[in-house]
């Protein structure tokens, strides 16, 4: 990955293009519906001005090359743990916080490193057992404490917290090491994204029996269900991006983004129920917080990185 | 058994923006701000140390557990600093100077610059005091807070030490914390109130005995006895920390 790889690069600039084009078609839409019928539309128009920072910063970085996609990537899991340390109350415990944000960095640090059997870059190996030396770390600062109340909470929570946060993201980065990093990285992102988008429209049109009512009141089956045929049937619209892919490995592709989407957005909605917040921070305007945007990537990135690797290796 | 409905402690300051949180106090911890501190902690001893010669006179002073007080003279803005220079690395993010929010809360680049490194705790000048006051006990209730003081409100310009409001009164007045002053010397001459560029003078800091006023009176005049008790103990230190400045040694020397 390099600038110049990404420019001639032509599933990179195929979704350059399409983002930008569905940038412009959003705006005009909010511009029309704004100033053409008078409607209300302050709450579309701030989530699109944090899509118009968001989605450069994820093109921008990954234009720039490997290293800074892997560097991007490890910044929004850091961002995103402290989130959810700051909504568990882990952030109080110092040691335990730092343990599990040294174990997101030494997981980026294995992603850089050269694989010393191979030589290819991305040190797989070390990177699928990063969590045990998270975990034995986090039990050491617990013994050499000498004061055993409270630990299981912090270590339960800090280890869950690097598990899903710190490693499952890191997973993203990891695939920046591949042959066709812009292919898997765009593809997955944009998927996710387009899944998010699929299941909000299918549920406002078609939505009348709720999912999972005590969890996330707003979302229907109806538009997971919708949204899961639309994420299935994408990639065979993008297959240039995925080059090796059968035709059923490109539906069982898109059904791990439908599925898994669906359920990593529950999973973060689990938390912020049972802790009792609405949103994991303020930072994106219109966003609620990191941990909020990247909840869906958090389940299907690992789930997309073993399929592809069990089915073509890297 | 535990409580079937496990209560999670989310941060106090949840859904406040960053900057929000930085005019917080006391603040909630935040890794990120905390390895900057500790980093530029490191950096700043280092540097003051070397540049300025930074010495410290009464080190032995400081109390090793419960929180405390240090009441400073005031003529930069390196005081601050250099106080919290004096202080142990594990106390970093539990010391608290206090500065005045119009000054210091001014703008956000100043903000987070002090809040940041400094660990500043604002409070209103013009607000009459009392609600900083209370924040400060209770800040002081707790076990390992150390408040930086400076009770001249100002800067001094000619090396004077002015008088001391008589808000570090109300706070000390009928209560056990342990006050420390402290006289610091040469920080005006590296970096006066008018300068822009650290100069590399000679800083020496002398702690003075731990004191307190439990006995004294919660009033006006009882506030004030403690203000003239205080300023007389960092004159005093002021006094005996005269003759073992360069100028003298030098003297005794050539004589």
């Amino acid at each position: 990955m390099s600038p110049s790889a990404a420019l001639a690069n032509e599933v990179f600039r195929f979704f350059a293009l399409l983002t930008t084009g569905l940038f412009v078609i959003g705006g005009a839409t909010i511009a029309v519906l704004r100033f053409g019928f008078t409607k209300n539309v302050s709450q579309a128009w701030n989530s699109y001005r944090g899509w118009l920072l968001m989605a450069p910063a994820v093109g921008v970085s990954l234009l720039a090359g490997r290293v800074v996609t892997i560097c991007f990537f490890t910044l929004i899991a850091i961002v995103a743990f402290i989130e959810y340390a700051r909504a568990t109350g882990l952030h109080r415990d110092f040691a335990m916080t730092f343990i599990s944000l040294s174990g997101i960095v030494g997981i980026a640090v294995v992603a850089f490193a050269p694989d010393p059997a191979s030589g290819t870059p991305g040190w797989c190996g070390f990177f699928m057992a990063a969590p045990v030396f998270v975990c034995v770390s986090l039990l050491l600062a617990a013994i050499l404490r000498n004061h055993p109340e409270g630990q299981l909470k912090a270590i339960a929570l800090s280890l869950f917290g690097f598990l899903y946060i710190g490693w499952m993201f890191g997973h993203l980065a990891f695939l920046a090491n591949t042959r066709n990093a812009y292919g898997y990285l765009l593809y997955l992102i944009f998927a996710v994204e387009l899944n998010d988008v699929a299941a909000f429209t299918c549920g406002k049109l078609f939505g009348r029996r709720p999912l999972c009512a005590n969890i996330s009141p707003s979302k229907t089956r109806e538009g997971a269900l919708g949204a899961v045929v639309i994420s299935a049937l994408f990639p065979l619209a993008v297959r240039f991006a995925l080059p090796d892919f059968s035709a059923l490995e490109c539906v069982l592709a898109g059904l791990i983004v439908g599925i898994g989407g669906a359920l990593g957005d529950l999973s973060i909605s689990v938390i912020k129920r049972d802790i009792g917040v609405k949103d994991m921070s303020t930072l994106i305007r219109g966003h609620g917080g990191v941990l909020d945007r990247i909840d869906s990537l958090l389940y299907t990135a690992p789930l997309f990185f073993h399929f592809t690797r069990f089915t073509h290796g890297f | 058994m535990e409580d079937k409905n496990w209560r999670y402690q989310t941060a106090n300051d949840h859904g406040l923006s960053f900057m929000e949180r930085l005019r917080q106090c006391p603040r909630e911890p935040d890794p990120l701000v905390y390895a900057a501190r500790f980093t530029v902690a490191v950096a700043t001893r280092a540097a003051m140390k070397l540049y300025n010669r930074f010495d410290i006179v009464g080190r032995e002073q400081l109390p090793r557990d419960g929180s405390f007080v240090l009441v400073a003279n005031h003529a930069s803005h390196l005081d601050a600093i250099a106080l919290l220079s004096a202080l142990p690395l594990r106390t970093l993010h539990h010391a608290y100077p206090l500065a005045a929010c119009d000054y210091f809360g001014a703008n956000p680049l100043r903000l987070a610059l002090t809040t940041i490194i400094a660990n500043v705790m604002l409070f209103d000048r013009d607000e009459g005091g009392l609600a900083a006051i209370k924040v400060c006990q209770r800040m002081l209730d707790e076990p390992h807070n150390v408040l930086v003081i400076f009770p001249e409100g100002t800067r001094s310009m000619d090396g004077s030490i002015g008088l001391f409001r008589r808000g570090i009164g109300w706070l000390l007045a009928g209560n056990s914390y342990p006050a420390l002053p402290c006289y610091l010397e040469g920080t005006a001459k590296s970096l006066p109130k008018s300068g822009w560029v650290i100069r590399p003078a000679r800083v020496r800091l002398v702690i003075g005995k731990a004191r307190s006023y439990e006995r004294v009176e919660q009033n006006d005049a009882g506030a004030l006895s403690v203000c003239a008790d205080l300023r007389n103990a960092v004159l005093e230190l002021a006094a005996a920390t005269a003759p073992h400045t360069a100028r003298q040694i030098t003297k005794e020397v050539y004589l």
